[in-house]
């Protein structure tokens, strides 16, 4: 936002783009069975299919995840005006574990336009849950004063994921235990894919959600200094939330269909970034896109290769890396 | 529209009309009225103040004056356009408004602060701001006199200053009416005096007109060139400072005794203790 500084960011967010590409160049190379870079090139068949058909796409799929759960997460962020907000404040990720768990209880294994039941059932969740929360504070808004409140959104959103919740577990105490195993492990979150339908799937999404997000951050910014300036200065602040929860709802629900709910990611790297490019959108926006792919794909390259040949899901190890920097951000803040 | 007359008539009626002009402006919330029926004109240059008890409906009355609030009934009008054939952006950069109400942690500096003024002059495809962007910031915070505060973090700076850094940023958006809600409130008695200095300067010194709600009675008296008085919704009565500031009308609006001091053009109101209309049981010596 000001010039000073706009070249200390602006190297900031060169070296990030220099670390997403590193990751997506050395990071399928990488694994329970090393594969050099002179193989693939050379065309070596075992090689090229562990890189193209298996890691590639996995490592696209968390850049792009991982992009878009820290670009949303800034977005709520600043929306809500709370540090603690994130892309699942308003319950995408409890709709869409709810959709899943239904379809994991209730369906057989089947695909619907290429895509499985349980993508597609998770998918409707995201999509119900988000239409619920913003219709019951749209509900609120018109009885009081026109528009949507923040406040009003968070409460619905917290009624709405813990019904969510109860209803899983009712689902889970109904299933049996190879349902139940299934469930467990689909609400981990994780990035094993093979094959490019799920990134083709996914990436459109976070390319669009990214855009309008990038396109919104003068607006973003006016909300740093409350809603009533904002508006003085010609922000449709209504339509402005509407916009960016609707858009970044989109994203994160065909994203978690795929990959189940990752936690923290976009929590801890906007608070990071935050610390290194400010506030301002300008730099903000893409720093969370790249550095949250890169975050997202070093993690998951962490969970294939700690416990080899065993793969840790990459939700648990973002889960557990998130607690400590919470903890660590509390303490941080205080100084 | 149709007819020749009729439309020299309103050409004419644009160029004579006052910069903003409220006929009839009502606003009701949840069936009650808050304010109005008002008719107000402000006028190019001047510095118009609304006094009024807590409740009164005055910023209610400046959010309307503003465009940021619809009214229920009646119209505003910039120059004869009525706000709703007017975008925010293009109010926007008719005039700015400096909220009562702002948040605690704003995570920016003084000069981040005042660059957000420049907005409704930013276009959507626009990567960053432009040099007469910050050429505007700079001559905000030089006519405002905190160029030094530039790089300090908003939320280190007292009262008094966050609210010249909040009014730089209006200055900042080039509109030709600021629109200020309360600026001396919760301020102590220095920061009073910058404050009112500042806005003085700015309603006197510059083309921009000033107009500001307030209970501040010296604020009211030092700066205003004519006074609204609000009561319960309405405009119980307007004019210049000598004709409002007078004890029987504060009485009146406040509830509460007034005794003059300074000259007779421009008074300032202070607050008297001997026996309050509500309170006539206490015998004065």
């Amino acid at each position: 936002m000001s010039p000073a500084g706009g070249g200390r960011r602006g190297t900031v967010l060169a070296l990030l783009a220099l670390l997403w590409l590193a990751v997506l160049v050395v990071a399928p190379l990488i694994g329970s069975q090393r594969v050099g870079l002179g193989a693939v090139i050379a065309g070596d068949p075992t090689a090229s299919l562990i890189v193209w058909q298996i890691r590639l796409p996995r490592v696209l799929l968390a850049l792009a995840a991982g992009g878009a759960l820290a670009v949303a997460g800034v977005g709520f962020q600043t929306l809500f005006r709370n540090p603690l907000a994130e892309p699942y404040t308003l319950g995408v990720a409890t709709g869409a574990a709810l959709g899943a768990v239904i379809a994991l209880r209730f369906a057989d294994p089947s695909t619907v336009l290429g895509f499985s039941i349980v993508a597609v059932a998770s998918f409707s969740g995201a999509l119900g849950a988000t239409a619920l929360v913003v219709g019951m504070a749209w509900r609120a808004g018109a009885a009081r004063s026109g528009g949507v409140e923040t406040g009003t959104l968070l409460l619905a959103g917290v009624a709405v994921s813990l019904s969510a919740s109860a209803i899983i577990l009712f689902l889970q105490y109904l299933s049996d235990a190879t349902q139940t195993f299934r469930m467990v492990r689909w609400m981990m979150g994780g990035l094993s894919v093979v094959g490019y339908r799920d990134v083709l799937w996914v990436v459109p999404w976070v390319v669009a959600g990214s855009a309008v997000l990038l396109a919104l951050r003068w607006d973003l910014n006016q909300l740093l200094t409350g809603e009533e300036l904002a508006a003085g200065r010609g922000v449709d602040v209504s339509r402005l939330r509407l916009l960016v929860l609707g858009v970044t709802s989109l994203m994160v629900g065909a994203l978690v269909a795929v990959t189940g709910p990752i936690g923290f990611v976009g929590l801890m790297v906007p608070h990071l970034l935050r610390r290194l490019v400010g506030h301002d959108h300008l730099f903000l926006a893409p720093a969370a896109i790249l550095g949250g792919g890169a975050f997202l794909a070093v993690c998951d390259l962490a969970a294939r290769t700690v416990m080899a040949p065993a793969q840790i899901p990459v939700g648990v190890l973002t889960a557990l890396l998130g607690g400590p920097f919470f903890l660590w951000l509390l303490v941080a803040r205080r100084r | 529209m149709s007819a020749g007359g009729a439309a020299s008539a309103a050409t004419t009626g644009i160029a004579d009309a006052p910069l903003v002009r409220a006929s009839g402006v009502a606003w009701e919330h949840r069936g009650r009225r808050i304010v109005g029926p008002i008719d107000l004109d402000v006028g190019a240059g001047e510095c118009l103040i609304v006094l009024g008890p807590n409740g009164a409906g005055k910023t209610t009355l400046l959010r309307l004056l503003s465009g940021l609030l619809a009214p229920s009934a009646g119209e505003v009008a910039w120059r004869g356009a009525p706000y709703r054939d007017l975008s925010r952006r293009q109010l926007a950069r008719r005039m700015a408004y400096v909220p009562q109400i702002r948040p605690a942690r704003v995570p920016l500096t003084v000069e981040e602060v005042v660059l957000l003024g420049r907005y409704p002059h930013l276009g959507r495809l626009q990567l960053a701001p432009r040099p007469q962007d910050f050429a505007a910031v700079n001559a905000a915070l030089a006519q405002v006199g905190i160029e030094e505060l530039r790089r300090r973090p908003v939320d280190e700076l007292s009262g008094g200053e966050r609210q010249s850094v909040y009014i730089a940023a209006a200055l900042a958006q080039e509109a030709e009416m600021l629109v200020l809600d309360e600026p001396t409130t919760h301020l102590d008695p220095r920061h009073q005096r910058e404050v009112v200095s500042l806005l003085a300067r700015i309603a006197r010194g510059t083309a921009r007109t000033v107009v500001a709600a307030t209970h501040d009675l010296t604020f009211a008296a030092l700066v205003a060139d004519r006074l609204v008085a609000l009561a319960a919704g309405r405009v119980a009565a307007i004019g210049t400072p000598a004709e409002i500031l007078r004890p029987a009308v504060l009485e009146e609006l406040f509830a509460s005794r007034f005794r003059l001091v300074g000259d007779a053009a421009r008074p300032i109101p202070v607050l008297s203790l001997e026996d309050g209309p509500e309170d006539g049981s206490e015998e004065g010596p």
